[in-house]
């Protein structure tokens, strides 16, 4: 099983991408086609957090910031000043990119739980900033009145096709971007600051500017996803820098495998559908009484610390020891008659 | 016999430091233990007070084994160890130090006696009972370090390098108190790189080399010091 | 500034100085001890609030209560010997309609917390001590469990407000015109006792003596037979049966929600870093500066500036002291 599993990697991947394609031709459900659309808007977000929490092993919790920059600087560019969202939305790249850098000069100062307690500090920073100008941002109800992406008179909003590819597409980048990155001599030089600093340190790794590069690259696509979540969604909300986001996000990245890349996206995806399905079913609102949404994020809370506990290298990283494995065993059957 | 340590083996992760090792303490007895650094002595220390588990091998004292119990238990027994680089609670005073070397509840019914016994030991530290261990010199802080393990009335007294980095006058001052410890009929273990200090004090040397007792001796005198000289610094040419 | 503005200033200063020092307190116990940042130290707090509100409202316990005591009290006539002996307890069910009260509701508030603390240390925090990075693992799972409270809380009690009730019940103290009421005054007055409790109980008692002997050479602790597995779980006990009392507190000064609790936890953290990570007078001096600089700047700049303010103070404080203010050298 494992075997075929090993040979025909790629080709199933492929496969699956394909059905995955697929979704919105075949599938009507429009809540559904919603759901694939969220869930790859997060999984850009889980799978670049994994660049610096798995990858460089700094855990960075302005991560989610970068998104919610994203989405404000788009929102408060298109409603206030009236620019085109195609422009909005690489400005929040933009100033995602600038935050990251602000963020990572005195983060990588520091060290373990400083750096978690700086890069905390931030985020509530931003979000406090965001809250203090409600006339610019909207304060606590968010910004509201966010338009919608549109080409000429099409509307992507009354299409059940287009914010699906524009993200599909937006998340492909992403996903090959992070994949290049983190096999490249840059992704090389993360892991040995991260396994052997000292040593990494002593043959000539910078391990100041590879740890800002790394919050750097783990920006940009972030503040993309966030310019077109607002355009998706026509509301950039503070919600994004909460706890209950920050949780989910986290368990995508944690329960997909870290330092994986694949598995933060393939779970990111999935864990959206699971969790706002079990948000939504009737099953929960029989067996829980009025009150279901908070039910699924104390599931998500129970998946995250059995995971922790259990699997700390996640699913992905399940696969790829089970694909070890089986490619140990197959090479020993090949080695032992010789 | 007080306390057996039989083809004790252990170490760091899956790396054996000590390797099976034997030893034997009987009740009054005094005995040493030197050799090089980085050889396993304080190593051996450790699992013996139950700080590092046990890869194989057996530990016994007093008629009970020890082997991989936990330090607690082990404290409770008596076996007391003091460990080298003279560790204290360093933002506590001298009395709290003292105070918390008599944790366990076998000492609490003759604890008053045992502050007496230790401050007419090392007057020093009875000036500074209000003082902070780490404002104390280095000489100090090794008194109060023994200090703290004679709180917990030791059947079997394990002191780890009591006299490294001290200054010769303080040494010596040191030396005349764990002599006069020993005279009292505490048992004890001295591990020390000064085998001169041990042979001032023990009975008994055990040759420590490669995680294992490489040389037993019970006459003193029998130890070649030149033998000694040539291991600590290679063979002269 | 007007002497009334400046009284107020002081007074609602002080109370937050107050909550933001029993929090910070715990969290920096728990730090100093274990080496962990619990971030479900915020759900504790809201915890406290809602048992204290469960036990001592007539919405909560009594409520649930009532129909078993009516069942007791009419039916133990048919039980025999057993309803004799039961009929009064039911009839005593029956006269507490309105709760329990606080003075029952507030040392039991306590106790509950404790036991919750003990819970987060056994399955969010024991798995993971001594493993490689576990600092940050445990900030995952205490993220975590404090989302679970949160949203576990909302599923039992509903998303409606609630509120204790105020525990000295009378008109305002007057200092220099200005009104200040009783439940800021006791707080202003309860919480330097409290700590000093806590100091004693580090300082005089066994196991407080034990505590601290953990924090500063855990290794050497071992060696004087100290029971360090016994020892963690016992400073989340303590720190989160202070937690709890922050949230009696604060449950009793606004209203009861399952967010409450976040906010001043982010306080509290600003605070453990500003005093220096583990000093507990460096924390405890930290939350009373914090909580003055804190209303001061809501007076000067407005309610909105006062956070970006201490936020950025805190980015200051970490990018220049990062050991804290007043933090010693071995943290």
């Amino acid at each position: 099983m494992m075997h075929f599993l090993d040979a025909y990697k790629k080709p199933l991947a492929l496969v699956g991408i394909i059905i995955f394609l697929a979704i919105p031709l075949v599938v009507e459900n429009k809540l559904l086609i919603h759901l694939a659309i969220l869930g790859m808007l997060y999984a850009i977000v889980a799978s670049n957090w994994d660049l610096t929490l798995g990858y460089a092993g700094v855990f960075n919790f302005a991560h989610l910031a970068f998104f919610g920059i994203g989405a404000y600087t788009s929102g408060i560019l298109t409603v206030k000043l009236g620019i085109s969202p195609w422009l909005g939305i690489p400005c929040g790249a933009v100033t995602a990119a600038l935050a990251s850098i602000i963020v990572s000069i005195p983060a990588i100062r520091l060290r373990g739980i400083y750096v978690a307690l700086l890069t905390f500090a931030c985020s509530q920073l931003v979000l406090l900033l965001l809250l203090s100008q409600p006339l610019i941002t909207g304060g606590q109800q968010g910004l509201t009145g966010v338009p919608q992406l549109q080409i000429g008179d099409f509307l992507f909003r009354e299409s059940k096709y287009a914010h699906f590819y524009l993200v599909g597409l937006l998340l492909l980048c992403s996903t090959v971007f992070l994949r290049r990155l983190v096999s490249s001599d840059f992704g090389l030089s993360l892991i040995a600051l991260r396994d052997f600093e000292e040593y990494a340190v002593a043959r000539g790794i910078p391990l100041a500017r590879q740890r800002l590069l790394a919050f750097l690259f783990s920006s940009i696509f972030p503040g993309l996803a966030g310019g077109v979540y607002a355009h998706f969604l026509i509301v950039a909300s503070p919600d994004i820098f909460g706890f209950s986001l920050a949780t989910l996000l986290l368990s995508m990245v944690l329960v997909g495998g870290v330092a994986t890349i694949y598995g933060p996206v393939v779970i990111g995806v999935v864990m959206t559908y699971v969790s706002e399905l079990m948000a939504s079913s009737a099953w929960m609102s029989d067996v829980f009484g009025v009150s279901r949404g908070p039910v699924r994020f104390m599931f998500v809370a129970v998946l995250i610390v059995l995971t922790m506990r259990f699997f700390p290298q996640g699913v992905w990283g399940l696969v790829n020891q089970f694909s070890a494995r089986s490619l140990q065993a197959k090479n020993t059957t090949v080695e032992d008659p010789a | 016999m007080l306390f057996q340590v039989e083809n004790l083996s252990s170490g760091y992760g899956k790396i054996d430091v000590v390797r099976s090792l034997s030893l034997h303490v009987d009740v009054g007895e005094h005995v040493g233990l030197f050799g090089p650094n980085g050889h396993g002595k304080t190593t051996l220390l450790r699992t013996v007070s139950g700080l590092i588990p046990v890869n194989s091998g057996r530990v016994a004292f007093r008629g009970e084994d020890i082997t991989g119990l936990d330090p607690r238990k082990i404290v409770e027994l008596g076996l007391i160890h003091v460990p080298q680089g003279n560790q204290l609670f360093p933002e506590m005073t001298v009395q709290e130090n003292l105070t918390l070397g008599a944790y366990v509840s076998r000492t609490d019914k003759s604890k008053a006696s045992n502050f007496e016994k230790v401050f007419t030991l090392f007057p020093r530290l009875k000036e500074r009972r209000s003082q902070r261990a780490q404002t104390l010199s280095g000489g100090e802080r090794q008194m109060l370090s023994i200090g703290v393990g004679l709180m917990g009335m030791p059947e079997l007294l394990i002191l780890d390098e009591p006299s490294v980095g001290l200054a010769p006058l303080i040494k010596e001052e040191l030396a005349r108190a764990i002599s006069e410890i020993a005279s009292s009929g505490v048992t004890m273990i001295v591990v020390d790189q000064d085998v001169e200090l041990l042979l001032g004090i023990c009975e008994r040397l055990y040759l420590i080399e490669k995680g294992t007792v490489s040389l037993e001796t019970t006459d003193v005198s029998q130890v070649d010091q030149a033998e000694i000289l040539e291991m600590y610094f290679g063979k002269v040419s | 500034m007007t002497p009334e503005a400046i009284v107020a200033i002081i007074a609602s200063g002080l109370v937050s100085g107050s909550l933001y020092a029993l929090m910070a307190s715990g969290l920096s116990l728990v730090w100093g001890t274990v080496r962990m940042f619990n971030f479900a130290h915020g759900a504790l707090v809201m915890i406290g609030a809602y048992s204290g509100w469960y036990i001592s409202n007539r919405g909560g316990l009594a409520k649930v209560l009532q129909p078993i005591g009516r069942n007791i009290a009419n039916n133990s006539e048919d039980w025999g010997l057993i309803g004799d002996i039961l009929h009064p307890l039911g009839e005593w069910i029956l006269s507490i309609k309105a709760g329990f009260g606080l003075l029952l509701g507030v040392p039991l508030a306590i106790i509950f917390c404790g036991i919750a603390g003990y819970v987060i240390y056994i399955f969010l925090v024991k798995p993971f001590v001594g493993k490689p990075g576990a600092d940050l693992v445990v900030i995952i799972t205490t993220i975590a469990g404090a989302s679970f409270m949160q949203n576990g809380v909302q599923v039992i009690f509903g998303p409606r407000y609630k509120q204790l009730d105020r525990i000295l019940k009378g008109p305002p103290v007057e200092i220099l015109d200005t009104a200040i009421g009783l439940q800021e005054v006791l707080i202003i007055v309860l919480t330097p006792v409290t700590l000093l409790l806590l100091n004693l109980f580090l300082k005089r008692s066994k196991l407080g003596l034990a505590i601290r002997a953990v924090a500063q050479n855990d290794d050497f602790a071992r060696l004087v037979g100290i029971n360090v597995n016994q020892i963690y779980p016992l400073t989340f006990v303590v720190s989160s049966m202070l937690a709890g009392l922050a949230g009696l507190m604060l449950g009793g000064l606004f209203f009861i929600l399952p967010t409450m609790g976040s906010e001043p936890l982010l306080r509290a953290f600003v605070v453990v870093v500003f005093g220096g990570l583990g000093s507990l007078p460096g924390t405890i001096i930290g939350a009373y500066v914090i909580g003055l600089i804190e209303q001061s700047s809501a007076y000067v700049f407005s309610l909105y500036w006062a956070p970006v303010v201490l936020f950025a103070t805190l980015i200051l404080v970490l990018i220049f002291r990062p050991r804290g203010l007043m933090g010693g050298e071995n943290s």
